[in-house]
């Protein structure tokens, strides 16, 4: 037991140097939303309770370990195992999320529902643990495109590919297109919010657009002789390709409009302040508010665009090629 | 073809690299040696546009590299310290990825692609996510990205560490090759016997000055040795617990 108090007092160090504020604690688009939603119970709670399990596995602290080290050191079994199940503990953000899902389920917390919450739990914790592949091995077959960025972007839309915001997002996708085929007429509103619901799903991975790449990928950037916004649309080729055909069976136009609005928001955090990112796991953005502030205006631009005019989408693009060529500059200067 | 003039990069109060002044000719191989943290990837980096000096000047292929850093990126090669690989392409779709970006056409990338992937043999790997790869391999693979636009400089951060003797040979081979051909080559390294095998001038940093600076002909005595008095000795320390029994 020496050791594993020894790793969790190391691993707790290491937290608390990486994540000094509030702030700083990883944000989920989706998962900021859930919470709001989350007085509401119902149905949705099941969803919900898997999110809040599977978040804080976003910002794991047994990460801090690499995988190499901790194979070497001379741990049983059990102490593994115990390392495993405590260390999604040392993230003060986990005790906030379950005290917050408990207190939303007061009153209405079944023993079947307990069951349900540990079975996620389990297939959460054992989500880590998964022997999934490093790279993007799964999805080696993409489509080409024209132009010198072909690789950047199919290298762009595998590393998407590999976070759980794009299956999120997929599954509300076909699940509400499923519904549309087979289920009762639903309000045209619905598919709007289902659209932005999808869209807010991709929404933190805009944050974050770099957290794939890694070091190398960073100073390979910064020696391509490509000027930053080429960079950028490399990126937001990829992100707008995944909005698109994951809207288009419900509001395309809707869809890519709130798309536009994420990548703009997104692009500060993304290029001032890149973030790491794990693959298999949700995309942890920059603080809370500047996620609630991307959703609030990713709803607006989808919304105007749903019940006022399609000519909305012209302002996005207007708003996103602005912020393209202005980071695009503040990208050239960090990469050097 | 490389020249720099009282080259001065500073981080707060901390000297990386200080009133560093050089001249490396066409053709030439300079092999900048010194200890770890001694300002030699510091300098890679001025001299490549990565880095902009915090003073003095730094003249690559005749262009300034701080003021034209693109336009000299188009023109140099380099095989970064962290090799610069994406996990999610393959060793094949690096060098194309290299040849669309330096504006070969697309018949020429893959001649050259097809070349290299044989010279360093990687063929056998070139559908392996970067992710996947060996040490070795992503050595190789980010040092044919380094030679795949034909550079007028290569720009190479250690390039044979962690590769195996007969990779090792290759890329010498490779190297002299195109230094005859006026390829101006510019590396920094560790080992000493290869640095002595292919370097025409010895360049030697400590503490981020420069304390040899010779055609390779001109040194006094053997490199490592000559290394051992300049830049740093090794220091001699008995660990009396190693090898005896555990209590």
């Amino acid at each position: 037991m020496a050791r594993l108090a020894a790793i969790l007092k190391a691993l707790w160090r290491a937290f608390q140097r990486s994540e000094k504020s509030i702030a700083s604690l990883a944000g989920n688009n989706f998962f900021l939303v859930a919470v709001l939603f989350l007085g509401k119970a119902g149905s949705f709670l099941f969803l919900i309770i898997g999110l809040v399990i599977l978040f804080p596995l976003s910002t794991d602290p047994l990460r801090k370990i690499p995988p190499s080290r901790l194979g070497l050191w001379p741990l049983e079994k059990r102490e593994q195992v115990l390392l495993r199940a405590i260390s999604p503990w040392i993230n003060p953000m986990t005790w906030a999320i379950v005290a917050l899902a408990l207190w939303a389920a007061r009153g209405s917390v079944t023993i079947g529902l307990w069951a349900m919450a540990a079975g996620i739990v389990a297939a959460g914790f054992a989500v880590s643990e998964l022997p999934l592949p490093k790279g993007a091995a799964m999805w080696r077959r993409m489509p080409h495109f024209p132009g010198p960025l072909d690789q950047l972007i199919r290298k762009n839309l595998r590393e998407m590919l590999t976070t759980l915001d794009f299956y999120c997002a997929l599954l509300l996708s076909l699940a509400t297109a499923l519904y549309r085929l087979f289920g009762p007429p639903l309000p045209a509103e619905a598919f709007m919010a289902m659209t932005v619901l999808v869209t807010i799903a991709l929404s933190s991975y805009a944050q974050c657009l770099f957290g794939l790449d890694g070091d190398g990928g960073w100073s390979r950037y910064g020696v391509l002789p490509l000027s930053g916004w080429r960079i950028l649309a490399a990126k937001d080729v990829a992100f707008l390709l995944v909005v698109a055909v994951l809207t288009a069976p419900l509001a395309p136009l809707t869809g890519m409009g709130a798309g536009l609005m994420a990548l703009a928001m997104g692009r500060r955090t993304s290029v001032l302040d890149p973030r790491p990112q794990t693959r298999w796991r949700f995309s942890a953005g920059a603080s809370p508010m500047y996620g609630i502030g991307q959703v609030i205006l990713m709803a607006f631009a989808a919304s105007s665009i749903f019940l006022t005019s399609w000519l909305i989408i012209f302002p996005c693009v207007v708003f996103w090629a602005g912020s393209l060529w202005w980071y695009g500059q503040k990208l050239e200067e960090s990469a050097r | 073809m490389i020249s720099c003039r009282n080259l001065t990069r500073r981080y707060g109060d901390f000297t990386a690299v200080d009133n560093l002044n050089l001249e490396v000719d066409r053709g030439a191989i300079c092999v900048f040696l010194g200890p770890n943290g001694a300002g030699k990837s510091t300098t890679v980096k001025m001299l490549t546009g990565l880095l902009p000096p915090t003073s003095g000047s730094v003249e690559v292929c005749g262009l300034d590299a701080a003021a034209n850093p693109r336009e000299l990126k188009r023109r140099i090669g380099v095989l970064p310290e962290d090799l610069g690989l994406f996990d999610d392409l393959t060793v094949e779709e690096h060098l194309l990825l290299t040849g669309a970006v330096y504006g070969l056409s697309r018949e020429e990338t893959h001649r050259r692609t097809t070349q290299l992937l044989h010279a360093l043999s990687l063929e056998h790997g070139r559908h392996t996510f970067a992710a996947s790869c060996s040490h070795g391999m992503r050595k190789k693979t980010s040092f044919a990205m380094a030679l795949l636009p034909n550079p007028q400089v290569l720009f190479l951060d250690e390039p044979f560490e962690a590769v195996d003797p007969v990779t090792s040979k290759i890329m010498r081979d490779l190297l002299q090759a195109a230094s005859r051909r006026g390829v101006t080559i510019f590396l920094t390294a560790h080992i000493l016997s290869v640095a002595e095998e292919i370097a025409s001038q010895i360049v030697m940093i400590r503490k981020g000055k420069i304390v040899w600076n010779s055609p390779a002909g001109e040194l006094p005595q053997s490199l490592e040795a000559h290394y051992f008095d300049l830049v740093e000795s090794p220091v001699v320390e008995e660990l009396e617990w190693l090898g005896s029994p555990p209590s």
